[in-house]
């Protein structure tokens, strides 16, 4: 079993028209068991701006600590807030730097632009190379399923509530055929407005 | 820099402050991750006055395609670029590390960067990492010397060629260089070979795939024709599959609002007295 | 600083509760050459004296005025050595920022962190202060930015100011001939007359050093260029 693998969890972030959705699932196991089901993966970085850190737990929130103490220093320094490009290079650049004793962490970065509201997603591996396609990003345990499901539900320009059924129901398609991902869901759906945040009724097995 | 007074600034170069850890995981029985690889295909020719570099756009983690369409051909300096091959974060970030550091050079100088200094400083780079830093380049540009091509492998060494390629793909597009590749050549003439090879990669290396990537060097400027060629176009859906709206069972939805900073300008009406 | 014997700071408080060594640093910057630096509508101008005390020097080889990155370059009044260095400082501050953000460094951020380094050396042990003024010209954001840094690690931003020999006098013929609305080249034009003001002997293109700034980012005025603005000076 693959250290990436020791706690499960499912990701993904997808574009829409204007915005943008995150969204994972809520399990906490460790291999096989399942020890929680409100665990946290999505952090947010900013009203516009939210990071999600699928991969061995304990990674997920020292890296979000990490994050979270770089992010907040760049706000004070440089009075503005950070964008979702420099929060992705900010973020890549510090797992590169652990190039040789890496975190186990697969970043995605989803969000909207703090001055043009342009929509942004990228996801990273575990050294910090970043990937930044126009349609969505996946992550975690049940990344091969999810891509199935974005490669064929995803289209372009959806606008916030389709893309709220698109981002779910791939999310929970993909983890209901990966045994260590699921047991609820919660999906974000960033416009420039408004954060809506739902928290999806799903299988618990 | 980094002192006392200033704390901010982090120590420079890599940490291994996870290492310990990292080994204890894998002696528990838990393997370490793959990191994405490009797997690839990069070639770069000499033509008359210039060089051709080309590349394929595929990124693979493990046998999943992590990204379809990456961008493999890195900027140097604006006379030199660089394809990478191998680990997709070490040629990503190595090529960043380098053009930087020529950058500066550039500066301090007052002259435009050579290839052979870019060549030199990649290669000692590497060589200093053992060939842990898996990054396995193709170096091309113009200098006042004139064009340059040099391929880079990740323990260090390196050659200077009038024709190259390189990563899992190299075979294929070696096998159209061999055959076609002449000195001297027309830029249309170059650009057309080096398509050729990178489509060899694309279609006869699994690791090579999605379209192709071309960047001409000559001392009059640089052309980067990103996605040059589009070698496999996607079919159009058919079908929709959009899911009816209120498919999905919601358990609770929380809005926040974001108040959003907007200016009204008043406009004073223009005085056309 | 390895040697404990001189692990104490230079600087340090006289009983009036004043940093001298600041004030004799402040004194070695307004006995340098003079620089002037003037914020336009659609740029920024930065020039300086760059007289020779020799016929035999060889013109254009040494520059006063530094490119520190694409859109941001800088000019000092004071001692040159010490200038270099805070411009090899700078030039690796804005790689750096961009390495890790990806992003081009701010004017702000770039003048910052040069006064952080200028004011470590009025605190730190076996240092002095460097001694120079700098002039720090940026575009980004769309708009123009001009700053001073002194040796105390202060720093102003200015619509337009001069430094080093003269600068009262030319501080106040710019406070008569600015205006919100100038144009990049009549700044130019502005620039090289306060120059003028306090120049002893024929102003040449050999002899000043002029660098502008705009949205296409810095660059350093060639003689010929510099030439041709004075030839519509008086």
């Amino acid at each position: 079993m693959s250290i990436l693998t020791y706690n499960g969890g499912a990701m993904l972030a997808m574009k829409g028209d204007g915005c943008v959705s995150i969204a994972a699932d809520k399990r906490y196991g460790i291999q096989m068991q399942t020890v929680g089901t409100n665990f946290q993966k999505i952090f947010e970085m900013g009203p516009h701006l939210y990071v999600g850190l699928p991969g061995l737990a304990t990674d997920t929130q020292t890296v979000m600590e990490k994050i979270r103490f770089r992010k907040n220093l760049y706000e004070l320094r440089e009075n503005r807030k950070i964008s979702p490009k420099v929060m992705a290079s900010m973020l890549s650049n510090m797992l590169y730097e652990k190039r040789f004793g890496p975190f186990f962490v697969e970043p995605i970065v989803a969000g909207l632009d703090p001055v043009t509201y342009e929509p942004f997603i990228c996801n990273m591996d575990l050294i910090g190379c970043i990937n930044k396609p126009d349609e969505f990003v996946v992550g975690g345990t049940a990344s091969a399923q999810l891509y199935g499901m974005c490669e064929s539900v995803w289209e372009p320009n959806l606008g916030p509530d389709d893309l709220f059924e698109t981002t779910s129901q791939a999310l929970m398609n993909a983890f209901d055929r990966d045994a260590i991902s699921g047991w609820g869901a919660v999906v974000y759906i960033i416009e420039k407005d408004k954060v809506t945040i739902k928290d999806l009724k799903t299988r618990m097995d | 820099m980094t002192s006392i007074l200033c704390p901010e600034i982090p120590n420079a170069g890599f940490s291994f402050e996870n290492c310990k850890r990292n080994t204890l995981l894998q002696s528990k029985g838990l393997s370490l991750p793959k990191a994405t690889k490009t797997g690839t295909t990069i070639v770069g020719i000499q033509i008359k006055d210039g060089i051709v570099l080309g590349a394929d756009t595929r990124a693979t983690e493990d046998t999943t395609v992590a990204d379809k369409n990456c961008e493999k051909i890195h900027y140097i300096a604006p006379n030199i670029y660089c394809c990478g091959a191998g680990t997709a974060a070490d040629t990503e970030m190595s090529t960043q590390m380098i053009s930087s550091q020529l950058a500066l050079h550039s500066l301090y100088t007052n002259r435009q960067v050579r290839v052979c200094t870019a060549n030199m400083m990649l290669k000692q780079y590497l060589f200093r990492y053992q060939g842990y830093i898996g990054a396995a380049l193709i170096l091309g540009g113009v200098d006042s010397t004139g064009p340059h091509l040099y391929q880079i492998y990740p323990h260090g060494s390196t050659d200077k060629l009038p024709f190259t390629t390189m990563g899992s793909g190299s075979l294929a597009a070696m096998a159209v260089f061999e055959s076609r590749w002449k000195p001297d050549m027309e830029e249309t003439e170059g650009i057309q070979l080096v398509r050729d090879a990178i489509a060899a990669g694309i279609f006869n290396d699994l690791g090579s795939g999605s379209n192709v990537d071309i960047c001409v060097i000559r001392k009059s400027g640089v052309d980067y024709k990103r996605t040059y060629e589009e070698a496999n176009k996607k079919g159009t859906r058919q079908n929709s599959y959009r899911y009816p709206r209120g498919a999905t069972a919601v358990l609770s939805t929380k809005i926040q609002n974001i108040e959003i900073e907007t200016t009204v300008q008043h406009i004073e009406p223009m005085d056309t007295a | 600083m390895a040697t404990e014997r001189y692990s104490f700071s230079l600087t340090t408080f006289s009983p009036s509760g004043k940093l001298v060594q600041i004030e004799y640093a402040l004194a070695a910057v307004a006995a340098g050459a003079p620089s002037v630096g003037i914020k336009a509508s659609n740029g920024i101008v930065i020039a300086t004296e760059n007289k020779h005390k020799s016929i035999l020097y060889e013109e254009h080889s040494v520059h006063k005025v530094e490119m520190v990155t694409d859109h941001i370059g800088m000019v000092y009044s004071g001692m040159g050595p010490d200038y270099r260095l805070l411009v090899k400082q700078a030039r690796k501050m804005a790689q750096q920022y961009y390495l890790v953000y990806r992003e081009p460094i701010p004017t702000v951020q770039l003048v910052q962190r040069v006064a952080a380094v200028m004011q470590e050396y009025t605190q730190s042990g076996g240092v002095r202060p460097f001694g120079v003024s700098l002039l720090i010209c940026g575009w980004d954001n769309n708009r123009p930015y001009l700053f001073q840094c002194d040796p105390s690690g202060a720093y102003f931003a200015w619509k337009a100011t001069a430094m080093g020999k003269n600068y009262i006098n030319g501080k106040q013929f710019l406070e008569k001939r600015f205006s919100e609305d100038l144009e990049l080249d009549d700044a130019v034009h502005t620039a090289i007359l306060t120059l003028k003001e306090s120049f002893e002997g024929q102003l040449t293109a050999d002899n000043i050093e002029v660098g502008i700034c705009d949205q296409n980012g810095f660059r350093r005025l060639e003689p010929s260029h510099v030439k041709d603005y004075l030839a519509n000076i008086p």
